[in-house]
């Protein structure tokens, strides 16, 4: 008789987590009374102006890219006093339903980060015409149907890029490592952005001197994170003397900076100030993603529905969209002097950074 | 399957004070292959699924009122309603049903695929064999999908599609035929060969979608993503809207997979000798089965499924691939959670795979309000549970074990008495 036991116990645990499974659903339908539901209790209609955040894939703490964008969101909820939410994407199948549940909610900014975020703005603001749309990153002209109401940020990265491979370029000139001027910078794919800091950085490091050469690399690693790829890139460019090596790749560069910590050279951090790490941190080339998030929002709470899409607003050293971080203690004062010398010349016109690398290089 | 290792169980334990039964619960006891079987088998009734998810559930709630000191339950509640599967209940005011009408629509594009790859699993296991290579021939299947879906632009929408969902699961099946040919031939684990394949998939997909890689949308030359597929050859959307993500036909394929997986596996010989060949090899060899030929074929529609998959996805709502898409997927790897958690059962995967698509959709942070739930962690909170079901799934041998060593100390106890 006793091995009917376990059946029987089976069963019966088994109806336990059913009427378990079921008394959910009860709860939830008691309790969806007028608050309960997410969508619901955040749309007050026609209430206060509020900013939807949709992030790329990588995660909040990415400490670069997203984090940044969050940092300007949090900005706005904090000096503006504007509602916000943050959606962050995950997968591929997230991007669409994001963009339209944040306008669906009657969130009347919603701005997506990421050049991905292209197609899935034209459809979504194609189907939401009275919400404002803005994407990092995102040139307007690759949004299919040129919809009026979205607007592309876009950074000049490239002189970020210049001022970072200009002090790069002053350090190699003055430490040749075996007689070699060489400095050297990874990407972790092949996309605008980066390529835009590249071509700055190239241009930067032969204005500094024209006999330097400049490494360039991809770690391929289209998800940011993988640090070994970028770590096994850089310390090839530092076996071929690189001096300085400059990472242009999110998380996965963090690899770059250990390389170059532990290789005793410098290293130059991106789109955040990331000279927190350390003193082998030379300087770092930032794109603020934070202040063109805020400067949006603002824009858009003061001009409500006058505030204008169908065009890509560019932030650049001029408007303090781009910039260089802190420099480390290692290099002489005169170094910054002439760095800030070259930033007043692109300010005003002087010093024209090209977006693009010359042909055979990277 | 179990039936001839029943008796003896039984024997065991009908006859408590016999000279037997104390032989096999002595001090150096250890179940032989057999009995280690038989007791899987038995715990393959739909009772342990559900305690398994239960207990998943459960570990999960307590971690969720650790971490954020707020009650589980209404975590929980805000997942089940973001998943949509509210909609079922007819009580719920025309507002909220528009709503979970919206989040059943993604939740059941999520599910669509994990069937599939649930599938890709579980033929494979059905034959003795794990195919951890569900995520390449995901890949493989979407990079021919989309290629073939872009191209061909003046062909008839219908024809199209079925050409390009056709050549994905011929693409999927050849890639998991790979690994069944090389056990088949030289014995090589399939396990060891399937992941080096998807490494090989994903890195041969990254090349292709590149900045100027082969298969890169040249009139976005600025951008790693494929061209986009003819507007003939997406599948047709028959609930919510065809711009915005509404869900597609490819549901009902997936469904059709699931008979066909049982018919294929309970009805037909093929099924019958790749089952022999999962129960045990060397007794279907003697009995006159070809294992390498059932090796490479279970292999092969394995990564048929997967292929179907990807091909459904890509015509159904994603219509374009990019770098980081292929890079960033995990549909192929849930899957194996999805076969684990229903058993490799067409019932139970469908179930373990709407499961696994409420959770990805419920607990995303557009379902999850920040007040309940921190949106930092709320993408986490999935894993946690994925997690924690193949732990349980995992474990729910081992506790039905530690039930039968009670009850063997309980026999011992009882003959030291008499």
């Amino acid at each position: 008789m006793k091995r009917r036991l376990l059946p029987w116990l089976t069963m019966a645990l088994s109806a336990t987590a059913l009427v378990a499974v079921s008394v959910a659903p009860a709860r939830t339908s008691e309790a969806a009374g007028p608050s309960a539901t997410p969508a619901k209790a955040t749309a007050p209609a026609g209430g206060a102006f509020k900013v939807a955040l949709v992030t790329d894939i990588g995660g909040l703490n990415d400490r670069s890219f997203n984090f940044l964008a969050n940092k300007g969101r949090l900005r706005v909820q904090n000096e503006l006093g504007v509602q916000t939410r943050v959606f962050i994407t995950t997968t591929a199948a997230d991007r669409i339903p994001n963009l339209r549940t944040a306008a669906q909610q009657g969130y009347d900014l919603v701005i997506g980060v990421g050049f991905l975020m292209a197609e899935p703005l034209s459809v979504v603001a194609k189907a939401f015409p009275n919400t404002k749309f803005a994407g990092v990153d995102v040139a307007w002209e690759t949004v299919k149907g040129g919809p009026k109401n979205v607007r592309g940020l876009l950074f000049k990265e490239q002189e970020a890029g210049y001022l970072a491979g200009y002090l790069a370029g002053l350090q190699v000139v003055r430490k040749p490592a075996q007689g070699e001027y060489v400095v050297g910078a990874v990407g972790a794919i092949k996309i605008p952005p980066i390529v835009r800091y590249l071509a700055g950085y190239y241009a930067g490091a032969r204005k500094a001197d024209p006999r330097i050469k400049v490494l360039i690399n991809y770690a391929q690693d289209s998800t940011f994170s993988d640090q070994a790829k970028c770590k096994e890139q850089a310390l090839n460019q530092i076996a071929n003397n690189a001096g300085v090596v400059f990472q242009v790749a999110g998380q996965c560069g963090l690899g770059v900076l250990s390389a170059a910590k532990e290789k005793g050279v410098f290293g130059i951090g991106v789109d955040a100030d990331q000279g927190y790490i350390g003193p082998h941190v030379l300087t770092s080339a930032i794109k603020k993603v934070d202040v063109a998030v805020f400067l949006t929002a603002q824009a858009a709470k003061a001009q409500g529905s006058r505030f204008r899409g169908g065009y890509n607003a560019t932030f650049s050293i001029k408007n303090s969209g781009v910039g260089y971080g802190r420099v480390t203690t290692r290099v002489p004062k005169s170094d910054v002097a002439k760095v800030e010398a070259i930033r007043k010349q692109i300010v005003s016109g002087k010093i024209r950074v090209p977006a693009n690398l010359p042909a055979g290089v990277g | 399957m179990s039936e001839p290792e029943r008796p003896q169980e039984g024997d065991a334990e009908q006859a408590p004070g016999s000279q037997v039964p104390a032989e096999r619960t002595g001090g150096d006891y250890a179940p032989s292959v057999a009995e280690r079987l038989a007791l899987f088998q038995r715990a393959g009734g739909i009772a342990t699924p559900l305690l398994t998810a239960a207990f998943a559930f459960f570990v999960g709630g307590l971690v969720v009122l650790v971490t954020t000191g707020k009650n589980p339950l209404r975590t929980y509640q805000a997942i089940f309603d973001g998943s949509g599967l509210n909609w079922l209940f007819p009580w719920i005011t025309s507002e909220e049903r528009t709503l979970a009408a919206f989040n059943l629509q993604y939740t059941l594009l999520l599910t669509t695929p994990l069937i599939l790859t649930g599938l890709a699993v579980a033929f494979a296991f059905r034959c003795g064999m794990f195919n951890i290579g569900g995520q390449g021939q995901y890949t493989v299947g979407a990079v021919v999908a989309v290629w073939v879906g872009s191209s061909f632009a003046g062909m008839a929408g219908v024809a199209h599609a079925l050409l390009a969902i056709v050549l994905a699961v011929l693409a999927g099946a050849l890639w998991a035929g790979i690994a069944g040919l090389l056990k088949a031939t030289v014995g090589a684990h399939e396990v060891i060969s399937t992941i080096m394949l998807n490494w090989i998939a994903l890195w041969v997909g990254s090349f292709l979608f590149t900045l100027g890689g082969p298969l890169q949308d040249s009139d976005q030359p600025g951008v790693p993503v494929s061209g986009s597929v003819q507007e003939g050859a997406k599948l047709l959307v028959f609930w919510g809207e065809p711009e915005l993500q509404g869900l597609h036909i490819g549901l009902f394929v997936a469904i059709g997979a699931l008979v066909a997986f049982w018919v294929m596996l309970n009805r037909t010989t093929l099924g019958y000798e790749v089952r022999a060949v999962g129960f045990n090899p060397e007794a279907a060899r003697y009995g006159g089965i070809s294992v390498a030929r059932n090796y490479f074929l279970a292999m092969a529609i394995s990564g048929a499924f997967a292929g179907l998959a990807a091909s459904l996805d890509v015509l159904g709502w994603q219509f374009r691939i990019s770098e980081t898409d292929v890079q960033i997927s995990q549909i192929g790897f849930i899957g194996i959670a999805v076969a684990l958690l229903g058993r490799n059962t067409a019932v139970g995967i469908g179930f373990a795979a709407l499961l696994f698509g409420s959770l990805l959709n419920g607990a995303s942070t557009r379902n999850l309000d920040p007040e309940i739930f921190k949106p930092e962690l709320a993408g986490n909170l999935t894993l946690l549970i994925q997690g924690l079901i193949v732990l349980f799934v995992g474990a729910d041998v081992l506790v039905l074990y530690l039930w039968q060593l009670r009850r063997r100390v309980k026999l011992r106890v009882a003959r030291a008495g008499t």
